[in-house]
């Protein structure tokens, strides 16, 4: 209740500014309108950064509102977008499913709309990301691979039933069920939050302690915090862990060898190449539906590459 | 006398406490061991700190929503100022903490001067918060942070955790204040009749702005514990925690019209949340079945601890 009021305050206010602003612009500018995810997410960070960058090298003009993680709110942003006639619609989806109205929303208005990131069940315009399902299955795969195939794993979710924390989940459970010798014997949502997991992984090493031989966690977060778990622990040198998103934070720790590999996604990529698709849309060129940017697997022997 | 008082209140909940933890240690062998009490009084530690200043407010009828914003914009900010080689350990937790009093003044100001309620004035305050933290972090952690900082929370003395010297030390000064200082009988007193409290010549607006600057540190404390143990200071965190903190003292018979609550049943609350959430995820309870446990446990304890005041 107190979350959704000051949500409804700050929606008015950031909605009104986007009328204001809508008003001053100029006949024949491109704009485009972007919801994005959270910009509490350092991933939505660098994706929106790169966006901004590209867009100022074209001269477009880009609205960016901050979804907050509700889908409803989201649908609303895309309508008021829809309502000020912008040229394209970037959409970064909260969920799968609740997200979808948003597109079929700007398809009905006859507004080009790319999701970038991650999936709706309404098919967009265009859609630039990565397959979060390929992202599991590289960071089980590393761990089959560093056990020699045997060995008892956790496995720590993000928020559960979100699209990423599905697809990782499913990419991981399929390695898992395509190696015998691998046993799941916990699993449990760590929220995407590095201070949950520590706690998460400090609970469950009072319960399998020496037994555990490698730990997935879904982002990079949430690897951290289990890191530094099983640091104080004493169990580090023991176990493996695997994050995904090679965020700052990890890229140094492959680089000292705290943590074991993380799985890197281009954010730069994907902002950059949202934009420059709903430029070509706009502009009548062709394009490509489905633009997928590879993941990577960051380990202590290619770190370099990835640091800045 | 007043202490057999403060006891007999006490008992409903405190019997809940032992109850959990009986049925947590026959379902579970790990926890009841040394290890495992460790490791939840130090992840109770940063839900106690905030529940302690809670406390206080709720105690002269205030509440505070702006607690987990509170604790992120301390967080960031000792972590602003705590690279290596950068400043002295006690520069990062001094403007840590200063920040989390700056705020707690900034709610008590307005709470006393306008006379708007405190559940708007804070939940305000939340929004605000998160959105400096943001500001000034741009959005990312703030990481590579001192060692002499990270022992803060990550830290052992005479082997036990350093977080929980902290929520021992501040346990004895939150109760000493409560229940030997005239601040104390005064938050009392507010609490329970703010006009009459008035009119027998109490300041009250300078207790109510200083229940809220105590909020406000006591939630610093925190973001610099958790900010020290995550290693990072992490804008987006603490997300909720003012829930779990009001939880903890309502669970520990703090009463939200105000006048009634002690640290001790605050303390209480936060060790059966604590309690519940370890034991749990020991027995490797999926996180569904974990929200709904603790919803039904939170309202078993507190009817347990009213019917037993009503004998």
């Amino acid at each position: 209740m107190k979350v959704s009021i000051s949500k409804f305050l700050l929606q008015t206010i950031l909605l009104s500014g986007l009328f204001i602003s809508c008003n001053n612009s100029g006949e024949d500018e491109i704009v485009i309108g972007t919801s994005l995810l959270s910009m509490q997410n350092e991933f939505v960070v660098s994706v929106s950064d790169e966006m901004e960058k590209k867009a100022k090298e074209s001269g477009v003009r880009l609205i960016m509102v901050d979804a907050e993680r509700s889908a409803l709110k989201q649908v609303e942003q895309i309508e008021s977008f829809i309502a000020q006639g912008v040229d394209a619609i970037i959409l970064n989806p909260c969920e799968y499913e609740a997200s979808s109205p948003a597109v079929k929303k700007a398809l009905a208005a006859q507004i080009p709309i790319i999701n970038v990131n991650s999936e709706t069940s309404e098919k967009p315009t265009a859609f630039i990301g990565s397959d979060d399902v390929e992202s599991g299955r590289i960071a089980m795969r590393y761990i089959a691979e560093k056990t020699g195939g045997k060995g008892k794993v956790i496995m720590i979710h993000g928020y559960m039933g979100q699209a990423a924390q599905i697809q990782r989940a499913e990419g991981a459970k399929e390695i898992l069920g395509s190696t015998p010798g691998l046993e799941l014997i916990a699993e449990q949502s760590g929220q995407w939050d590095r201070a949950k997991s520590m706690s998460l992984m400090e609970n469950w090493i009072q319960s399998y302690g020496s037994q555990i031989s490698a730990v997935f966690a879904q982002n990079d977060e949430m690897a951290m915090g289990a890191m530094k778990a099983l640091t104080e622990a004493g169990l580090k040198d023991k176990v493996i862990v695997v994050g995904i998103d090679a965020i700052p934070d990890a890229l140094q720790a492959v680089k000292k060898g705290t943590l074991d590999a993380t799985v890197f996604q281009n954010a730069r990529e994907q902002g950059g190449q949202a934009v420059a698709t709903a430029l070509s849309i706009i502009q009548g060129k062709p394009y490509e539906e489905k633009v997928m940017i590879p993941f990577e697997l960051v380990t202590a022997g290619n770190v370099e590459n990835y640091l800045k | 006398m007043k202490i057999t008082a403060i006891k007999t209140e006490r008992y409903g909940i405190f019997i809940a406490f032992i109850v959990i933890c009986i049925v947590l240690a026959i379902a579970s062998p790990k926890f009841l061991t040394l290890p495992n009490i460790r490791i939840i009084l130090t992840q109770v530690s940063i839900n106690a700190l905030l529940a302690f200043g809670v406390t206080f407010v709720i105690i002269t009828g205030g509440i505070d929503l702006s607690l987990g914003s509170v604790l992120a914009v301390a967080g960031v900010i000792a972590a602003l100022f705590a690279s290596p080689d950068a400043y002295p350990v006690i520069v990062p937790i001094f403007m840590g903490l200063a920040a989390g009093a700056a705020c707690g003044l900034f709610n008590g100001v307005i709470i006393t001067k306008s006379k708007v309620p405190p559940f708007i004035v804070t939940l305000g305050t939340m929004t605000i918060a998160r959105g400096i933290a943001l500001i000034i972090s741009k959005g990312r952690p703030v990481s590579n942070l001192s060692d002499s900082f990270n022992f803060i929370g990550g830290g052992q003395l005479a082997g036990i955790p350093f977080p929980i010297i902290i929520l021992v030390i501040a346990f004895v000064i939150c109760s000493l204040i409560l229940n030997k200082t005239v601040w104390g009988r005064y938050m009392y007193a507010i609490g329970g009749n703010e006009l009459a409290a008035k009119a027998s010549g109490i300041n009250v607006d300078k207790i109510k702005m200083l229940v809220y600057v105590l909020s406000g540190i006591l939630t610093a404390t925190g973001g610099i514990l958790l900010t020290s143990r995550i290693t990072t200071g992490q804008p987006n965190s603490g997300l909720g925690f003012e829930l779990d903190a009001i939880a903890a003292a309502i669970i520990g018979g703090t009463s939200t019209a105000g006048g009634k609550g002690t640290m001790t049943g605050t303390l209480l609350g936060a060790l059966i949340i604590g309690v519940i959430s370890n034991g749990l995820d020991l027995l490797n309870v999926s996180s569904y079945y974990q929200q709904l446990a603790m919803g039904v446990i939170i309202i078993a304890a507190v009817v347990l601890d009213s019917n037993n005041n009503k004998k």
